[in-house]
């Protein structure tokens, strides 16, 4: 690791703005205006669902709404509709918590579970790459935008969500924040703290899309072609 | 309340009905109308050409014409606009910096007078005629006058008002712009005639006399029937 | 390295772009979409303007701190295994990539879109080392297909019709199906697709980079810039120097202007943000990384009247309405930067000597300042330009001595006066039916294409005053 050029490339900075060059004490100001924590305040939980619920449609993704006694059932019928054939997922506790080997039970014998391991390395982004479908649970979700956020780590890998044409969310229901004011806030006190954030943060809106043809909206270029929300109601 | 006129350089040579207009319709709303002769222009072709020496010269001797004014108003909202600029101009500078913002603070556009200080929403004027506003870009966007002009016209008796498609669109006009790029400024003022052209209107009005040559000229060259007109004719108007 | 794509006059490329009716329906169109998308964004939040005023200021505080957040930045990045070069120059930069690419005996690159490698030339560069470069973001690979260059910095390929792709498709790739944008874009997938699972080195640009903590983040659609990071060993990251936030609290609110702004909507599919190297055990993302952090002329705005453009988020929102730009295209202008943020920044970076006509190609109408979501007074700073231009004596000596009795004219009430009475003769020659339609010298290119209603008579002056001595009587 290294950290090349430096000091001449900043001292020029310091110079070009006419004082000598800060390495500290420059402290973050209270910004005037905070127009972002002013969005959605105050709203319940159930107010974030719906407004939750509405972005869904606007980026084309499918919105089910079930408690988790109900999971197992709605997520066989996602996955049916998606084709079943493979599916990939994260090592993660809330796997058994929310009964989702229960749920693979269901599938028909020949559908190919993988769940992330890291110790056969780069073999998880080969069966990622191939697997139809990808299923994460969302750590923070940002109702605004209908937006989950994955912190990624030894057991879930970036793939995941990304390479499989389709891609399903479980959110469980205490997720749910206004918006990414409240993430961010949330990974800055982290910060302070002198805690390590995740190497990948990944805040995902719905499937891929692109309007780079002509400004028609295509949706699923790189990543997903489909992906369903599933709210999960504690 | 004492009103000195500032009638902006254009309308004083090309269109003075413009200044003629603007007095009758201040005085019947009891203003009393001076006439500083000792205006000249408010500097904007040389200053937005980069020539900030020479509009500076101008700048200041329209601080001279208007130091003793009370009010001052002008028929313009991009004339209007400069002098509103004139403190950012005069940055620094000791002698003028406080008389930039003293004439500044004290000079509107007619409409906005009209409307923000003498609070008067009906100026009491008739006008028969399908009419389309352009909100040309400084009055809107420099000076931040977007409703009054509206207002004012909405209130006159018989006249059919309709919006301009995609009126917040520049005419191409832009002073100097229009003869340093007029392959540009060409494709513009059509796409702008076009416009007009689609509401149907009879009349176009403005508060920029400017940007009406402009768009006047191309839409006669055009053999286009609409009559282009400042907005001061039809709030003197009262047939 | 001039910013500049073409050696051609500057008029030649307006000719050609107002020529040009596809692209300018396509401008056009996409306009009125960006413009319609932006406002109902704006709407729905109700308070605009305090967003713009605290983009601004955060903008504002950061560019005013940037060696302090630059250095933050670095010891972030080097503490989760990164390498950090700071380039003062394009030159700099990308002898260093190259360095980096020949050391991993790279065959095959992968990119996501980036404004700034445009801007250094990155891919040039790169040929030299015969390693092939692959640009993954759907525009930027139709134009490397054809060899073209972007016309706008958030949908490169604004250009190009849905025939021109599906031609080009068919003659570099082969393809065979038809010009559906659904089905070119299905081809476009497959493609790419093992082009990122082959790829040894990906390289992507910085929409945001993260002091506190080190993290570059992403913004996009497709889902490209997360492929190019995720697969390959290397990684590269390429930002302009002022592409750096405080917090993670500040990414997301200018993140949340930038995608409204951009493109309408409230957030894009893909906001990700990646910290250095991969961590222990982790299989995704990269085990070697790398941040170049470029200068390559932005840091002449710094301490001077235009270090405001450091401000840019890239959203483009001020091309969407410009209606200089509607007419001529993004590739008149000549520079990687089209548009009133390229006319405002490319003779910033790259002085005036290649770009003089881009501070004129402007009616000053205030479109772009109202638009910008951090309120960059773009059209002041295209004043202040030609204000420079002038200083340099670089402008027309015909202008300069029309200017100057402008100048005497304005300053002086008697000749002011004097002008008045002899406006109506002086222009009589010319007139007919009080109208002008082939005036002389610099009203020809007035007249070339519109009327020029002659001056009357009597002059306003002149009516007040009778009019007062009328009174009087």
């Amino acid at each position: 690791m290294a950290v090349y050029n430096r000091d001449e490339f900043l001292n020029k900075l310091a110079a070009k703005l006419g004082r000598p060059r800060r390495t500290e004490g420059v402290v973050r100001p209270v910004w005037r205006v905070n127009p972002q924590y002013e969005v959605f305040k105050g709203m319940d939980q159930e107010e974030l669902v719906d407004i939750f619920a509405n972005q869904c449609e606007a980026i084309h993704t499918d919105f089910v709404r079930t408690d988790v006694a109900h999971l197992k059932n709605v997520l066989v019928d996602v996955i049916k509709s998606y084709g079943g054939e493979s599916i990939i997922l994260p090592k993660d506790p809330r796997n058994e918590i929310y009964g989702l080997p229960d749920c693979f039970n269901e599938l028909q014998q020949d559908t190919n579970i993988h769940v992330w391991d890291y110790t056969i390395g780069k073999e998880n982004e080969k069966i990622a790459e191939r697997a139809n479908i990808g299923i994460t649970f969302s750590d923070i979700t940002l109702a605004e935008t209908a937006t989950v956020t994955l912190f990624h780590n030894k057991h879930h890998g970036r793939s995941i969500s990304l390479m499989p044409k389709n891609y399903i969310a479980i959110i469980p229901k205490s997720t749910l924040v206004p918006r990414m004011t409240q993430a961010a806030a949330i990974i800055h006190e982290k910060i302070e703290k002198g805690e390590l954030v995740a190497s990948c943060v990944s805040f995902i809106s719905g499937p891929s899309n692109s309007a780079d043809i002509e400004m028609n909206l295509i949706v699923g270029v790189h990543g997903p072609v489909k992906a369903t929300y599933i709210l999960v109601d504690e | 309340m004492k009103v000195s006129l500032f009638i902006t350089c254009i309308s004083d040579i090309m269109f003075p009905n413009v200044g003629k207009n603007t007095v009758e319709i201040l005085e019947r709303l009891g203003c009393e109308v001076d006439f500083p002769t000792l205006q000249t222009c408010c500097g904007q072709p040389a200053y937005n050409s980069g020539y900030l020496e020479e509009a500076k010269g101008s700048m200041k001797q329209m601080i001279r014409a208007f130091k003793d004014a009370e009010y001052v108003v002008g028929p313009s909202g991009s004339c209007v606009g400069m002098i509103r600029e004139y403190p950012h101009v005069f940055k620094g500078d000791s002698e003028w910096e406080k008389p930039a913002q003293e004439l500044a603070a004290k000079t509107f556009e007619l409409t906005q007078f009209i409307v923000d200080v003498l609070g008067v929403k009906d100026v009491g004027s008739t006008f028969k005629g399908k009419v389309t506003y352009h909100p040309s870009c400084h009055m809107t966007r420099i000076l931040g006058v977007k409703d009054a002009p509206k207002i004012l016209l909405q209130n006159v008796k018989g006249i059919e008002f309709v919006e301009l498609p995609s009126g917040e669109d520049c005419c191409g006009f832009g002073g100097t712009f229009s003869v340093k790029k007029p392959e540009i400024s060409a494709e513009m003022v059509k796409e702008k005639s076009r416009h007009v052209t689609e509401t149907g209107a009879e009349y176009l009005v403005g508060g920029d006399m400017g940007c009406l040559m402009n768009i006047g000229g191309r839409m006669q060259r055009e053999g286009k029937n609409v009559k282009v007109i400042h907005i001061s004719e039809i709030l003197n108007t009262h047939n | 390295m001039s910013l500049k794509l073409e050696d051609i006059p500057f008029e030649e490329g307006v000719q050609k772009g107002i020529e040009n009716d596809f692209m300018r329906q396509a401008v056009s169109g996409a306009q009125g979409r960006f413009r319609a998308g932006r406002l109902k964004q704006a709407q729905e939040l109700g308070n605009w303007e305090d967003w713009r005023k605290l983009g601004e200021e955060i903008r504002t505080h950061t560019v005013n701190h940037i060696d302090f957040y630059l250095h933050q930045l670095s010891e972030q990045v080097e503490k989760r295994g990164g390498h950090v070069y700071f380039a003062e120059t394009a030159e700099e930069a990308n002898s260093y990539i190259k360095q980096v690419i020949q050391t991993k005996n790279a065959k095959k690159i992968v990119k996501s879109k980036s404004m700034v490698t445009e801007e250094i030339g990155l891919n040039d560069a790169l040929a030299e080392t015969g390693t092939e470069v692959v640009e993954s973001d759907l525009g930027e690979w139709i134009l490397q297909l054809e060899g073209d260059h972007p016309s706008h910095i958030v949908t490169p390929a604004l250009h190009k019709n849905k025939e021109q792709i599906r031609k080009t498709f068919a003659q570099k790739r082969g393809y065979t199906g038809s010009s559906e944008p659904e089905e070119l874009a299905a081809f476009a997938r497959k493609q790419l697709r093992s082009d990122f699972l082959q790829a040894d080195v990906g390289i992507t640009g910085c929409n945001f980079a993260i002091a506190e903590s080190g993290t570059i983040t992403l913004v996009t659609n497709e889902g490209n810039a997360d492929m190019v990071w995720t697969v390959p060993d290397t990684l590269i990251t390429v930002m302009g120097m002022e592409r750096i936030v405080p917090t993670w609290e500040e990414m997301e609110v200018l993140v949340g202007l930038l995608t409204r702004s951009a493109v309408g909507q409230k957030l894009t599919s893909y906001i990700t943000a990646y910290t250095g190297c991969r961590e222990e055990d982790e299989i995704d993302g990269p085990n070697d990384y790398h941040l170049v952090i470029v200068d390559n002329g932005r840091s002449n705005a710094l301490g001077t009247e235009f270090q405001a453009a450091l401000h840019c988020i890239r959203c483009g929102s001020c091309i969407n309405v410009c209606p200089v730009y509607r007419h001529i295209g993004g590739h008149a202008y000549n520079s990687v930067y089209p548009g009133p943020i390229g006319a405002v920044l490319t003779p910033v970076l790259d002085g005036y000597d290649d770009h003089k006509d881009l501070p004129y190609a402007s009616s000053l109408c205030g479109a772009c300042t109202e638009a910008c979501p951090v309120r960059i007074p773009l059209h002041e700073m295209l004043v202040l330009h030609r204000q420079k231009i002038v200083e340099n004596g670089d402008t027309p000596f015909a202008e300069k001595m029309m200017m100057k009795g402008v100048g005497m004219w304005g300053g002086s009430p008697f000749v002011y006066k004097m002008s008045t009475k002899l406006a109506h003769s002086a222009l009589k020659p010319w007139t007919k039916d009080e109208t002008i339609e082939n005036g002389p010298g610099p009203l020809k290119a007035w007249t070339a294409v519109r009327n020029l209603a002659a001056p009357p008579k009597q002059s306003f002056r002149s009516w007040f005053e009778n009019r007062k001595k009328d009174g009087e009587n």
